[in-house]
This record gives C-alpha cells, structure tokens and sequence, in this order.
C-alpha cells in the first residue's frame, strides 16, 4: 500500500534526509522544512520504504503538499 | 543629498524607511518577491520591481536581481534594512560599483567584521574589554583543552564566522570538548563556509546590553544611550528598552567611551551597534558589532528625540552628524515589545492570512507602531515572522511599561497566532518589573509558569 508523507506546515524544504529505497519506521524524520527560519521535522507516520522523493531543497510547499510516497 | 533611495528589503522596515524619506524629500524605490507582491506599503513607492519567487536566496538575497533594479530605476543610493543583505560585503561593494551610496559602513569594514576574531583583536588593542578567551582562532582541539585547564568549564566554543544564534557550542566538562569541536566546524563549513573557530569563558546569567552610536565621515561620534535586550528567546529579542534598570550614569559613560574608540578605531561611518554582556558581578565585555540599522531603534528614537534613520541618510549624502553628545537629551523611558507570528504557548510559527487587525490608537508623545500588518494581508512562511514593532515612552519605566501593556492589550489581530500574550506574561511578571533580567529569562519564566498551574500557559490568549 501506497503512504504520501505530506508537509504539515507551509515553507521551503531545507533538505530531505533519506533516499529512495531506505526503511523508515514510524516516527522518523524524512525532511525538514523552514517556516519563518525554523526548521521543523516532517515525520514519517507509518513504518515502510521509501518508493518515491517528490520534492527538493528551496520547493515552496504549502500545508498538505506531497514530499515523499512510501510503500508500506 | 541622496535623490532616490532603494529599500532593499521587506516588511515594517520599508514604510519606516519611506517615512523617513517622504520627511528627506527623497523618492523611494521598493522591491518584492511573489510571496509579497500584495503588501500594502509597496503602493506608497515611487517605484517598484518584482525581484523574483518567493524562496529569499532568489529574492532578497539576490544580488544580482538587486543590482538590476538599481540600473533599470536609477536610484543614487540604496538602504539594505536589517537581516537579508544588510552586512553583506559583496552586495555593498556591488552598489558601489553601479554608482550608488551604500546607506551604511564601507564594504572593506562589513568583510572585516565578518570575523568575529578581528572584532575581538581590534577592541583588544583598544583598550575594550573583551569576554575571556582566545583573540586568535584555534587549530587544534589542544588549544581549547589548554585555556579549559587554565580557565576551568563551563566554555564556548564559537565560530569565528557565524551568526545568527548558530555556530555556538557551550561546553560543560572534558568529555565534551572533542565533539563540540567536530560538530563545530562541520556547521561552519556548511552553513557559513568558513570551520574556523575560537573559544570563550561562558559568562553565567548574563545581561545584552548594547550602544547606539552614530559616526559621519569627519571622525564624529556620538553614542545614543544603551539598550537592555536581555528578553530573548533562541537569540531572538522579544523586549528592549532604554535606559537599562541596571546602567550607572558611570558605567554608561564607560560604555560610550568604549563604544566611540571602536568605531572610530574601525573607520566606521553610519549608524551602528556595539553589543556587551554584562556578568552577574557588574563586569562588562565587549561581544560584537552590528554594521546595521537595528530592528530595536525606535527605542532609541523615543528616548532622544533623534531619527536614527534619517541620519543615515545624511551621514551616507557626506553630511556632518549636526549633534555633539553633549547636546543629546535623554528623556524618561522607552520600551518595545516585538509581535511574531508565533504560537504563544508553543513558539511554533503562525503564518497564513490576516483577517482583522484592531491597532490601539497611537500617539507620536507616547505610543508607535511599525508594522507590515494589515487587515486581508498575507504573512508569508518565507520570512522573519517579525510583524510589528510597539514602541511606548513614560517619563519612568513604570509607565512606560504600563503604556506598552495597555496598547498590547488593544492590539488585536486575528486569522493568525501572535506572541501578544507572550509580550503581556513578560510585562506582568515580577521579575521584570523588578528588572531583575537576564538572557535566561524567557526560559526561566516559562518553567516557573509551567510548575505553578496545570492550566493553559498563557491564560489570556
């Protein structure tokens, strides 16, 4: 089943911190986005593998865009 | 005298900016990325130029977009604000060499103070003290195990290139010193390019207080009174004031004489700020200079009656400062209280769309706003999350303070989370209205609110 991790907060995205193909459990930080100089996690909420990145460093992302699609 | 000023930047400062200008008669060019194509103050300027998408390092932080807008508009000078390129070297030299005046200190000052070690050799071999540590960087972690044995822990390791609250590593024991050393110097090259660091004796508890100072090209200087901004939060300042419930008439006086051999030792022209720390026994040191206008200056403004940013702009036309010190008149107390776009209790940021906005009424004697707020308005997640700026005057800080709490009090905006309720906790506190203040006050407070009650922290939001 297909799990789209999407952005909780409006920002740019300071980085993504796993790749395609990495195992991440329930709880672990994807990406981090900067709203208003804070960086703030993206969490992952199910456990799975990291299918598709959807986004990169500087995107604007608005409360609910798509950043990653994990098979879980 | 300067023509036509470009305002590089956003939000409170540009209409503050152009204020000053409308007063100089000098038109104003302003500037915009997307995200702030609807601000209410962009239709004020003469002129004004879309610099590019939302994302800052291709906006505000784009020097060549700027240096575009510079030719296209014809502006004979340019007014960086604070933050984004305000002591950025490059971009001032960048307008020099288009033909502009650079409303601030020489570019060869801006790269020179880029380094915090310069800072520190320059007020050393003035006679300014400075905190205990290392005047050169380090190159090794021996280094740092060598002043820890003579100094003792608790230490600071600090990049000589940071900023911003970053690049800042205390260090409590031994054990710790290697990492920090590491983690350190991975930050510096990252984020500022630059892994070279130095280190610190931590001072406890201490207080900032900084100096206003103003210098023309003809070696006047003069300093503008002390600001106390010791509440902050993640080097974030929440509440300055003026004068400080601390300062002694000698000690300021020591502060000014600090304050105007630096600057002066520097070249320095324009409006600027020495910062100091105060220890817990009264000792002051030296800890940087801020080669800017100041988010906090209003405060100054109150107290002495001075426009500090139209002095900018005649000091940068080649104009003589007009005032010797001991024509400065420092009357009763000013306070400011930042309003971000902010969760009270949590302190997560709040941007999203305005949708009422109620301002307390204002009164030039007494109470003044400067905001980028208005009703219908966008605040955007690219940015600060600074919204506005309220700036109150007492003849005594007791009134002063109650001033400040009455305008928060009436400052009503809506569709939004702000810190009001934050700003209102501070003001109502007993050790603030003890001033007895220190840069761990925020942290302190919000402990001492948490173990007193199960309720909501911030009952009045």
């Amino acid at each position: 089943m297909e799990v789209t991790i999407k952005a909780h907060m409006p920002g740019l995205v300071a980085r993504v911190v796993v790749n395609e193909g990495d195992r991440v459990e329930a709880g672990q930080e994807v990406a981090v986005i900067n709203c208003m100089k804070n960086e703030l996690s993206v969490l992952s909420e199910s456990k799975g593998i990291v299918k598709k990145i959807l986004v990169q460093e500087w995107d604007e992302m608005e409360v609910g865009s798509p950043m990653v699609i994990l098979e879980a | 005298m300067i023509k036509k000023l470009l305002i590089a930047n956003r939000g409170e400062i540009v209409p503050r900016v152009m204020r000053a200008c409308r007063d100089l008669d000098i038109k104003t060019v302003t500037v915009y990325s997307d995200a702030d194509k609807d601000m209410f103050y962009l239709q004020e300027a003469d002129e004004t130029y879309n610099i590019g998408p939302a994302n800052p390092i291709k906006s505000y932080l784009n020097i060549e977009a700027l240096v575009e807008v510079i030719k296209t508009s014809g502006v004979d000078a340019v007014h960086p604000g604070y933050g984004f390129l305000s002591e950025n070297a490059s971009f001032a030299g960048a307008v020099a060499v288009n033909g502009a005046v650079w409303v601030g200190p020489a570019p060869a000052i801006l790269k020179a103070i880029d380094s915090k070690c310069y800072c520190r050799k320059i007020a050393n071999d003035a006679g300014v003290p400075v905190v205990p540590g290392t005047i050169d960087k380090i190159n090794d972690v021996a280094e740092i195990y060598r002043f820890a044995s003579e100094h003792g822990y608790p230490i600071v390791l600090k990049l000589d290139k940071g900023g911003g609250g970053k690049g800042i590593e205390l260090v409590e024991e031994e054990a710790q010193v290697k990492d920090a050393y590491e983690r350190l110097a991975r930050i510096g090259k990252i984020s500022f390019g630059h892994p070279e660091c130095y280190v610190e004796k931590e001072i406890r508890k201490p207080r900032h207080i900084e100096i206003q100072f103003l210098t023309d090209q003809f070696g006047n200087c003069i300093c503008l009174g002390e600001r106390e901004c010791s509440i902050q939060r993640r080097y974030q300042k929440i509440i300055e004031e003026s004068p400080s419930p601390v300062v002694s008439e000698a000690e300021r006086a020591v502060l000014f004489d600090y304050t105007s051999r630096l600057a002066l030792a520097m070249g320095y022209r324009g409006a600027g700020t020495m910062e100091y720390l105060r220890s817990e026994d009264g000792k002051f040191y030296f800890m940087e200079i801020n080669a800017r206008l100041q988010v906090e200056h209003p405060v100054t403004e109150f107290l002495t009656g001075i426009d500090i940013v139209k002095k900018q702009l005649t000091i940068a036309s080649g104009e003589r400062l007009g005032i010797t010190q001991e024509e400065i008149d420092f009357r009763g107390h000013a306070i400011e209280a930042r309003v971000y776009a902010e969760d009270p209790v949590t302190f997560h940021p709040s941007p999203g769309t305005i949708t009422k906005v109620d301002f307390p009424v204002t009164d030039s004697n007494f109470l003044r706003i400067d905001h980028a707020v208005e009703e219908g308005g966008k605040v955007p997640p690219y940015y600060d999350p600074l919204l506005a700026k309220v700036i109150a005057w007492g003849p005594d800080r007791p009134e002063a303070v109650e001033r400040l709490k009455n305008a928060l009090s009436d400052f009503d905006i809506e569709g939004i989370k702000t810190t009001i309720p934050v700003n209102l906790l501070i003001l109502s506190s007993s050790d603030f209205i003890a001033g007895c203040l220190d840069t761990g006050f925020i942290e302190a407070l919000y402990l001492k609110d948490k173990e007193a009650s199960v309720k909501p922290l911030w009952p009045c939001m």
